[in-house]
């Protein structure tokens, strides 16, 4: 009665984060007896477990199962599918590109342009302010960025396809400031 | 579209002599035996085989065929992995609007109205490519890299350059490869493979060379990007071909596909004895 008591309040402490229909069915295994539940959970025992066994066995069981289909169910069963590592880039979990700010590194100096990459797939133009910042843009500083639009494109009259400008819009917010370690792509 | 062995005409008759010295590259060590397979079939002419040169002959022979025995005999899927292609931005294409609609089937998805191009796709493209680029260069094929692309047109001509090949990044006149006798003089030898690390020239069309590359039987490998049309390209490599991270990227597999290819035929000679004099084993 003791297991069967530790049994069923371990998995109502865990119970709360996952779905509703694991507690039904580890309640109507609990009314069988402690043996039905860690019956079902492993076949393969030879003598039923009980108590904080059985509970983290089910709960091991269940982050696997999560963490398998998070990932999408990779052909090769690595982490490092194509599908897992579009999720995560820092392109997709930003969202729209509109207004986000984000840090570029200069990689072009013509004049007054700069030209600045940050991690897109085209680089942004902007003018050299002329505040008291100016000197210290050089080729290979880091920059803040504050996105527009990730490429320039445009509808014309009587063109089958658009007409891109190869390029991305952002304005320029001042040089990076304060040595941050983080790294946006 | 793949290679075929097609002949004008008038020249049917001296097809097999007149294709070595000219189009094909297949290297031979002796100009009066004549000899090389092609889907299978061997062809040879009647020309006398003098008997010294049978043991040559049979040489050679293993050498040409030795690497079609193994599918990826260059291991060119060690090069790269699809980590790589990711990190150089491989996977970005263009916006919707600029799709072509053949590179649909190319493409994983549109986020936001930005394409992504599949990458596993394109990591099968690119083995394919490659390996196909290194059995060119085995057979001491010429090779031309095109790029219409002003930005990156330095790093593909030091990447030509670097390994031994050609690279043409100006303006494409109109007859280079189709009136080649005409403009250049007569005998010229024409690329064994061309390849394409942008194939629209700087107006959004594609490039001339794609299809005069097919008018004159030449395999073309290509980087097409969401825009692009990949019908005519022999092995289409789908990617992103704006970014400076993804153009060094591709430069660089090629060029060691290549040095590596050439490094194997001259490791399968000396092996062979047949160049050097000196010791043949290495």
């Amino acid at each position: 009665m003791a297991a069967l008591c530790k049994v069923v309040s371990g998995l109502r402490c865990g119970g709360v984060r996952f779905p509703s229909r694991f507690l039904r069915s580890s309640f109507s295994s609990d009314s069988s007896g402690a043996s039905g539940a860690s019956g079902s959970d492993q076949p393969a025992a030879d003598r039923p477990r009980s108590g904080f066994a059985a509970a983290f066995d089910l709960q091991s069981e269940l982050r696997r199962e999560a963490e398998v289909g998070e990932t999408g169910g990779s052909s090769a069963g690595q982490e490092d599918s194509f599908a897992s590592l579009l999720r995560r880039s820092p392109l997709i979990q930003m969202g729209p590109a509109k207004d986000k700010v984000v840090v570029g590194r200069i990689f072009h100096v013509v004049g007054d342009d700069l030209y600045i990459d940050f991690g897109g797939k085209f680089h942004c133009v902007c003018r050299r302010p002329a505040d008291r910042d100016r000197d210290r843009l050089q080729r290979g500083s880091r920059v803040r960025l504050r996105l527009q639009d990730l490429e320039l494109t445009a509808r014309f009259l009587g063109a089958a396809t658009d007409t891109t400008l190869l390029e991305a819009r952002a304005d320029l917010l001042g040089p990076l400031d304060g040595r941050e370690p983080q790294n946006r792509d | 579209m793949r290679t075929l062995l097609t002949f004008w005409g008038k020249q049917v008759s001296m097809a097999a002599r007149t294709l070595m010295k000219g189009l094909w590259g297949l290297r031979h060590s002796r100009a009066a035996t004549i000899g090389f397979s092609c889907g299978g079939q061997h062809y040879t002419t009647a020309a006398s085989i003098k008997p010294p040169q049978l043991q040559t002959d049979d040489v050679s022979e293993k050498i040409m065929s030795l690497p079609l025995q193994k599918p990826d005999f260059f291991r060119v899927s060690e090069l790269f992995s699809l980590k790589d292609l990711f990190d150089a931005r491989v996977h970005l294409g263009h916006k919707k609007g600029c799709r072509h609609r053949l590179m649909e089937p190319y493409l994983y998805g549109c986020r936001l109205d930005h394409d992504i191009i599949d990458l596993d796709q394109t990591v099968e493209h690119l083995q394919q490519a490659l390996n196909f680029t290194a059995h060119i260069a085995y057979r001491g094929g010429i090779i031309l890299f095109i790029s219409r692309r002003r930005q990156f047109g330095h790093l593909v001509e030091s990447t030509a350059k670097d390994c031994g090949e050609y690279a043409h990044t100006r303006y494409w006149q109109g007859g280079l490869l189709t009136n080649a006798p005409t403009q250049y003089g007569p005998g010229v030898r024409l690329p064994d493979l061309i390849i394409f690390l942008s194939t629209l020239n700087n107006v959004f069309q594609p490039h001339v060379a794609i299809r005069d590359a097919a008018k004159m039987n030449i395999p073309t490998v290509g980087v097409v990007d969401s825009n692009c049309n990949p019908s005519l390209v022999t092995y289409p490599v789908p990617g992103n071909d704006d970014t400076p991270a993804a153009m060094e990227l591709y430069c660089r597999l090629f060029k060691m596909t290549i040095s590596r290819a050439k490094d194997k035929r001259r490791q399968m000679e000396l092996l062979h004895g047949l160049t050097a004099p000196s010791s043949p084993s290495s």
